[in-house]
């Protein structure tokens, strides 16, 4: 029997709410210790048959799940063959997932995309140079000089932009990061994209956290904003597979006793 | 994301598959099954092309997707 795996959560119990995923599937709990995997069972069918809508209905139940607990998101397309290989992962991260549920409790992610004008910003640097260079005389350049002084040219021109980015998102993240308690932030992926980021909010805080997005928004003619989320917290997840955690934990008692008795780790649905 | 507030659907579903297909709880070993490589879903899908973080990795090259500006 394959399970498709949708996260872990911080209750070993079942939902009482039904809620479907892919395939049509009923998902359910496959408790371990003080948590539990959400799982479905897979037909024999291939999962590429069905990416895109299985990619929506992954996303649709870890939404569902995190009304309720905390919720580590996996990554789509974890199947394992049964629920022993379901109980055998989470016993190896058995302390990883702890410290995920503990860390992330309450919170939710946000994403926030800039697009600044990087022509226009580009033009007025080079404008701005010229009214410089005018008060300067520059000698008649041999070819190589002029080469030289060309590619020197553009190394300013590149840090002058790389600077300016650096102010805006300095600002940007001022006014972000006064309501999160942990970001990511990437700095031109592509010279439009002037920031790619992701902030960890706390529950109630998403109000002000989204005012001071449009706040940043308003004072920011000419750039260009995507926000998204609430989102479970697929970007803040930081496993570092502590694997011997349970060898000696009182936990690994406890993991051995609900290997034995099926009836413990069974399969009733949410 | 059913209450994101953006104008696009396109952009919300790029958005999910830079989380769903490669963030989150990532599992190796071997009680895991794949029955599909990630990367060939990827190319299963029209909007991959627009896909602004994870095809620039795919790919080594800088994509310009389709951002949508913020309600």
């Amino acid at each position: 029997m394959r399970l498709h795996t949708y996260a872990i959560i911080d209750s070993s119990d079942q939902v009482d709410e039904p809620i479907y995923g892919l395939e049509g599937a009923r998902v359910y709990n496959v408790p371990y210790c003080d948590m539990g995997a959400i799982v479905s069972e897979l037909g024999a069918g291939s999962i590429q048959d069905i990416a895109e809508q299985g990619i929506l209905a992954h996303e649709d139940v870890t939404e569902k799940l995190m009304e309720r607990f905390t919720v580590l998101p996996v990554r789509f397309n974890t199947i394992y063959d049964g629920t022993e290989g379901v109980l055998a992962m989470m016993q190896s991260y058995y302390r990883d997932f702890r410290d995920n549920l503990d860390r992330l409790s309450n919170k939710v992610e946000f994403g926030i995309k800039v697009i600044w004008p990087s022509d226009r910003i580009r033009e007025s640097i080079v404008n701005a140079r010229k009214k410089s260079d005018k008060k300067t005389t520059v000698p008649t350049d041999s070819p190589n000089r002029k080469f030289m002084r060309d590619k020197f040219e553009q190394y300013r021109l590149s840090e002058e932009l790389e600077n300016r980015a650096d102010k805006f998102i300095n600002i940007m993240d001022m006014f972000f990061s006064k309501f999160a308690a942990e970001k990511k932030l990437k700095k031109l992926r592509t010279e439009d994209l002037l920031l790619d980021a992701v902030y960890l909010v706390e529950k109630d805080k998403q109000g002000d956290f989204k005012e001071a997005f449009e706040h940043i928004k308003s004072a920011h003619a000419g750039f260009k904003f995507l926000f998204s989320g609430p989102w479970p917290p697929y970007n803040f997840v930081d496993l570092t597979k502590n694997t011997d955690s349970l060898e000696d934990s009182p936990q690994r008692d406890l993991f051995d006793i609900l290997i034995q008795d099926r009836e413990l780790v069974g399969t009733d649905k949410i | 994301m059913h209450n994101i507030a953006v104008k696009s659907k396109d952009v919300t579903l790029l958005e999910i598959l830079d989380r769903v297909l490669d963030k989150g709880v990532v599992i190796s070993g071997d009680a895991v099954i794949s029955v599909a490589d990630v990367d060939l879903i990827y190319l299963g899908l029209k909007v991959l092309l627009s896909s602004v973080e994870t095809m620039e990795r795919l790919r080594g090259a800088p994509i310009t997707g389709p951002m949508q500006e913020a309600t």
